[in-house]
């Protein structure tokens, strides 16, 4: 069980909740296993927060933020976490997960996920921000690799050493996108099943999958995470090999530009399913379990 | 080696095109210069906020067309990039910009209707409030000193335009007739916008009422509220303009000015 009284069953999957489908959802057409809203979305009052009111009373929430800006050495902002903090506790979400990334500086917020050097010093200061947001919400996060199209020069720590060190010191746990995994390997030229293979299992909580693009620019190709397309192929793969280091994780289809019907985002839902099953989530969908 | 707070005020000053020698300095190249590479994170962001504009200003988006649109959008991002995390709320300084934008000048009326447009976003997103009730009033007029300031619905917002843009608006909705020309010359307006269930909704007032709830709006006490709809209308009768108040659910709470 979880908060709000919902049982969840073994190896289900959710989708990534956008306002074009919020009334069908509303409806309850069909069958979803949980829903993904982003926390920035629903700080305000009004028919948004009412219709997350209402869906929260049929389907399981989990809150994914775009906005605490955890690598910014401005600090966190503490009005923002406030609001964080209230939405979690009006609406009991299963999950609560923000980036490794900064989108804030000299006041600016450029709502954008921004690459961080991985060093001992940024280490630090996510460290310290995790942790000050994991008190405030009185639960465990769950924090998220980005999708990389740079690497800084003095970057000396591994992105996945660097999560599995944050998981470490703070407690939290890691969301691994698996679609993210690939583009920035692809980008940066790293290999993505070692990515995977340096990941903490144990503090893998949920899963997430989307579509990209290639761009060909300057004539060499970067992979662009844009959520605008089904799951490509070699991302199904990469999701497979996650699946069975990390075991029957709860798993996420995101869809965020060139919105498709809901059915085409329920259909790339049943291949998740289908694979968690395949790959045998008998032992119930870790992390959705009390 | 940059530290943390070094780098990101270079890519700061990177991303809002203020130049990007400095971060691209810190940025590992292979197979693509560090400019590209900091480009792509360039675009990603001027693209959402382009993207969060578009959604709060459609009906400026479509009198100017979107190219325009992303050009002007583009000049105000640079200018006045967001100070929040939240999109709904970025864009309050967009009308005043648009009014002071050279290339909007053969325009005058686009500024006004972007002021209605985000008076209906903050509408859309306002918290809830739970008007009170009429006998709260009652039960202290025998005490009502004129000191008295209201707190509004939050939804609230009062929007005088020298243009019709409540007609502007209108014709430039998906559904509207596109045979429907709006005059002008028609005259101004002076519009009370507000959230009623989960619906925004705006609807012309006469110059007494108008001026008397922008008075309050802006937490000024009654007694002046008062004096300002008597100024524009010397028949404002401040017993009827309470009974609409009461009726239409606007009256959050009443405090009394220290």
């Amino acid at each position: 069980m979880i908060s709000g009284g919902v049982a969840v069953t073994p190896g289900q999957v959710g989708i990534g909740l956008r306002a074009p489908h919020v009334a069908e959802i509303m409806a309850g057409r069909p069958r979803i296993g949980w829903l993904e809203v982003h926390t920035e979305n629903y700080l305000g009052g009004g028919p948004a927060a009412r219709a997350l009111g209402v869906i929260r009373e049929s389907h399981p929430l989990s809150l994914h933020g775009v906005g605490l800006s955890l690598g910014s050495v401005e600090g966190l902002d503490r009005r923002h976490l406030a609001r964080v903090a209230e939405l979690a506790r009006r609406i009991e979400p299963a999950r609560v997960s923000e980036h490794l990334s900064w989108s804030m500086a000299g006041g600016v917020y450029f709502n954008h996920l921004l690459p961080l050097p991985y060093t001992e010093e940024s280490l630090a200061l996510v460290a310290a921000h995790v942790s000050q947001v994991q008190e405030a919400l009185g639960r465990p996060l769950l924090v998220e690799n980005p999708s990389s199209y740079l690497r800084f020069r003095h970057s000396s720590i591994p992105e996945p050493e660097f999560l599995g060190e944050l998981s470490r010191r703070t407690g939290c746990g890691l969301l691994c996108d698996v679609n993210n995994v690939f583009v920035s390997c692809a980008n940066l030229g790293d290999d993505p099943e070692a990515y995977l293979a340096a990941l903490p299992p144990e503090a893998i909580g949920e899963i997430h999958l989307a579509g990209h693009t290639r761009n060909d620019a300057d004539g060499h190709t970067m992979l662009i995470d844009d959520h605008g397309s089904r799951v490509a192929g070699p991302v199904w793969d990469l999701y497979e090999r996650a699946v069975a280091r990390f075991g029957p994780v709860p798993t996420l289809i995101e869809w965020d530009t060139d919105i498709p019907a809901l059915d085409v985002l329920l259909e790339e839902a049943r291949t998740a399913e289908r694979i968690l099953e395949r790959l045998g989530a008998a032992g119930g969908v870790r992390g959705l379990a009390a | 080696m940059a530290s943390l707070r070094e780098l990101q005020r270079d890519v700061r000053r990177a991303l809002l095109g203020r130049g990007d020698d400095a971060a691209a300095a810190a940025v590992v190249e292979d197979g693509l210069t560090a400019q590209a590479r900091l480009g792509i994170y360039r675009h990603h962001v001027f693209t959402t906020l382009t993207a969060a504009l578009q959604a709060t200003f459609p009906v400026v988006c479509r009198l100017v067309d979107e190219r325009f649109f992303a050009y002007a959008a583009d000049q105000y991002i640079r200018q006045d990039p967001p100070a929040g995390p939240c999109l709904f709320e970025y864009g309050a300084t967009f009308p005043a910009f648009l009014a002071e934008f050279p290339a909007c000048e053969g325009l005058p009326y686009l500024a006004d209707v972007a002021r209605l447009e985000w008076a209906m976003n903050r509408a859309l997103h306002a918290p809830d409030h739970v008007p009170i009730e009429p006998t709260v009033l009652r039960d202290q007029v025998s005490t009502v000193s004129g000191g008295e300031v209201f707190c509004l619905d939050p939804s609230l917002s009062l929007v005088a335009s020298p243009w019709p843009i409540d007609r502007i608006w209108r014709a430039n909705q998906p559904d509207a007739d596109p045979d429907v020309t709006v005059d002008l010359r028609a005259g101004g307006v002076r519009l009370e916008v507000r959230r009623v269930g989960d619906d925004v909704v705006f609807r012309g007032l006469d110059p007494g009422a108008f001026a008397f709830r922008h008075a309050l709006a802006e937490s000024r006490r009654l007694a002046e509220a008062v004096g300002r709809a008597r100024a524009v209308d010397e028949g404002f009768d401040l017993a009827a303009a309470l009974a609409a108040f009461f009726a239409e659910g606007l009256l959050a709470d009443i405090a009394r000015a220290v």
